[in-house]
């Protein structure tokens, strides 16, 4: 198929997107500024927690200690960092762990969801409204936590491996859903129809000419599995025994519950137990692995913004 | 049947491409659903989920008996759906009206990312930072005031806490999807309006608003099968799964995963999530069936 065609057709793509509306106005009344400081002041309040874990990831451990969390702490320290950094190979491990699930299954769900969805969207394609019907009941009806946790580990045997943490997160009917729009309203039928004239099997349909022009819906759809796999900590407490497995999300769930095993198995007076935490940096600690926890992802998700907020509104779209 | 067979086969490669996805979904999704039978079994470790005998309504009869426990998470878990749904149907809609009324757009646009940020933060990591906050010493809550509230003990707090932190938490990406259809909402309309000598309330209240109906209705039918579910990481992480707490943080999903964790009851938990699978599909169900009556347009299925 020649490429002049194709670049038309997608430059047809593009121009029936809906275009955000322009709003001519002719002066900034003051309702507009009363606006702007509400807006403001919402923005600093979803702002002040997460600056807060920066502040207290890098303020001095006895005075967080005596003094408490404050944004404008008295002493600053990189202690916490080097506590960190002195349970590094967990650390380096954990942080492989996650890397490692949230690529494997953002790839694999993104492969098999967006071919059952480009099947999905075939319209002489007879099985597919049963395969819809299939495709919805999981959204409807669910066996639960339970009937997972123990069809999981006793009948499938997989306790403690790895691929828990990744297949069932990989295909979500939401997610098959996005990308089926996706492909009816933007991929047009004459572009496939032209490439099965030119000789192109089905694979190659989808390989060589749809899956590449689904790359605005994958990066949506991909960003937000990519956090679902970074963020997931319910799999990981219930399957995941070995260090060697362990994900970040349940490090910081382990470090937590080994400061509260410290702080009630003691029966010292308080101040010496004040004393003796600042001596062992927990909280800016505790703080400076959330920083590393969250940090990949608050630097992934300006690169991303345009494309998950382009998918939301495509995924709206009723299939 | 014939025809049905050969246009199967003649979408054979679409057959397979449907093939990996359909089974990941036939061991993950419905295999699971098979066994909510457990609720009407007595659960063995070792004769497993099938070989276990069958018990009739025992499980039943048992969370009829320990009923306080049911009721209070019951409840719990309504309570918590139904605040979160409306306070948060209330804030998604005015942010997403507002970042579209103002006129400066750059600054509305920065305004937004930053409100998103929150939602990729995991409860494990947000519980340190609602630590910060709450701790008795030292917390910044109980400096900043010089009260000394023991936050973690005080049941009766945690409805609102737990609520400002699921706003906190979901409302700036909430809005992104209303403030999609916003976007769609013909200039034209608002001109017309502006001719007829329409305010600018008069106008969001009788264009923008409406037109976010049908948004709001599939928004609000897809979170009613939901409602025996919750946010876990909310009520198990972000309360530090205090035990002091239950009375008023304790939700079905919460309860079941220490339920797990301690090897309790198996058939007392079984019966519970069968109650919460079924009451989800049936609420669903029936929501869709009202939809179709009333607005058939806006209907899931």
């Amino acid at each position: 198929m020649d490429t002049v065609k194709k670049v038309e057709i997608m430059d047809s793509v593009k121009k029936t997107k809906p275009e955000i509306r322009k709003k001519s106005r002719k002066k900034v009344g003051v309702g507009q500024y009363i606006l702007t400081s509400l807006l403001a002041a919402y923005t600093v309040f979803c702002a002040l927690p997460i600056i807060l874990v920066f502040v207290s990831a890098f303020t001095d451990e006895k005075t967080l200690v005596t003094k408490g969390f404050s944004y404008f702490p008295a002493e600053f320290s990189l202690d916490g960092f080097n506590v960190v950094l002195r349970y590094g190979k967990q650390l380096i491990v954990s942080y492989g762990v996650t890397i490692g699930i949230t690529t494997a299954g953002t790839l694999l769900g993104l492969l098999l969801m967006s071919m059952f969805a480009f099947a999905l969207s075939r319209k002489d394609f007879r099985l597919r409204k049963i395969l819809s019907i299939y495709l919805m009941i999981p959204m409807i009806f669910q066996g639960g936590q339970l009937a997972s946790y123990i069809i999981f580990t006793s009948n499938y045997h997989m306790k403690d491996s790895i691929w828990l943490l990744i297949l069932p997160l990989s295909v979500t009917t939401m997610n098959v859903i996005i990308l089926r729009t996706y492909i009816q309203t933007s991929i047009p039928d004459e572009l496939m129809d032209s490439a099965r004239i030119d000789g192109a099997g089905e694979y190659r349909a989808f390989f060589q000419i749809a899956f590449p022009l689904m790359k605005p819906a994958c990066a949506a759809v991909g960003f937000m599995m990519a956090t679902t796999y970074w963020n997931d900590w319910q799999n990981a407490l219930l399957y995941i025994d070995s260090n060697s497995k362990k994900p970040l999300q349940l490090l910081l769930i382990n470090i937590q519950k080994s400061i509260e095993t410290l702080l009630n198995s003691r029966n010292i007076p308080s101040t010496a137990l004040a004393a003796m935490q600042g001596s062992i940096p927990q909280y800016s600690a505790t703080m400076a692995t959330v920083i590393t926890v969250i940090g990949p992802i608050m630097i992934a998700y300006p690169f991303f913004q345009k494309y998950f907020i382009k998918g939301l509104t495509v995924g709206s779209v009723k299939g | 049947m014939k025809g049905l067979l050969q246009n199967t086969w003649k979408h054979r490669a679409h057959v397979v491409m449907c093939l990996p996805a359909v089974l990941v979904l036939l061991f993950f999704n419905y295999v699971p659903m098979a066994g909510l039978v457990l609720a009407f079994k007595k659960f063995d470790y070792k004769l497993g989920i099938w070989g276990s005998p069958f018990n009739g309504l025992d499980n039943f009869k048992f969370l009829l008996a320990s009923k306080n426990a049911f009721i209070n998470m019951t409840t719990n878990t309504i309570k918590y759906y139904l605040i979160f749904i409306i306070v948060g149907t209330f804030l998604n809609v005015a942010l997403a009206i507002a970042i579209d009324q103002l006129v400066f757009k750059r600054a509305g646009k920065i305004m937004q990312s930053i409100m998103i940020i929150p939602v990729f933060i995991s409860y494990a990591a947000v519980q340190f930072i609602v630590y910060a906050y709450l701790n008795t010493e030292g917390g910044m809550i109980n400096n900043l005031f010089g009260t000394s509230i023991r936050w973690y003990s005080e049941a009766g707090l945690w409805t609102i806490i737990l609520t400002i932190v699921k706003m906190w938490n979901s409302v700036g990406y909430g809005s992104v999807l209303y403030m999609s259809a916003l976007a769609g909402i013909d200039s034209e309309i608002y001109e017309a309006a502006e001719i007829d000598g329409a305010d600018k309330w008069q106008q969001i209240i009788n264009i923008t608003l409406p037109s976010l109906v049908p948004m709001i209705t599939i928004i609000l039918l897809l979170s009613v099968g939901g409602i025996m579910r919750s946010d876990t990481g909310l009520f198990y992480q972000v309360t530090r799964n205090s035990g002091t707490l239950y009375s008023s943080t304790q939700v079905i999903d919460s309860y079941v995963l220490n339920a797990i964790f301690k090897n309790s009851n198996f058939g007392f938990v079984a019966a519970t999530t069968f109650f919460q699978s079924i009451v989800g599909v049936v609420l669903i169900i029936g929501a869709n069936k009202i939809v179709r009556k009333v607005a058939p347009e806006n209907s899931l299925f």
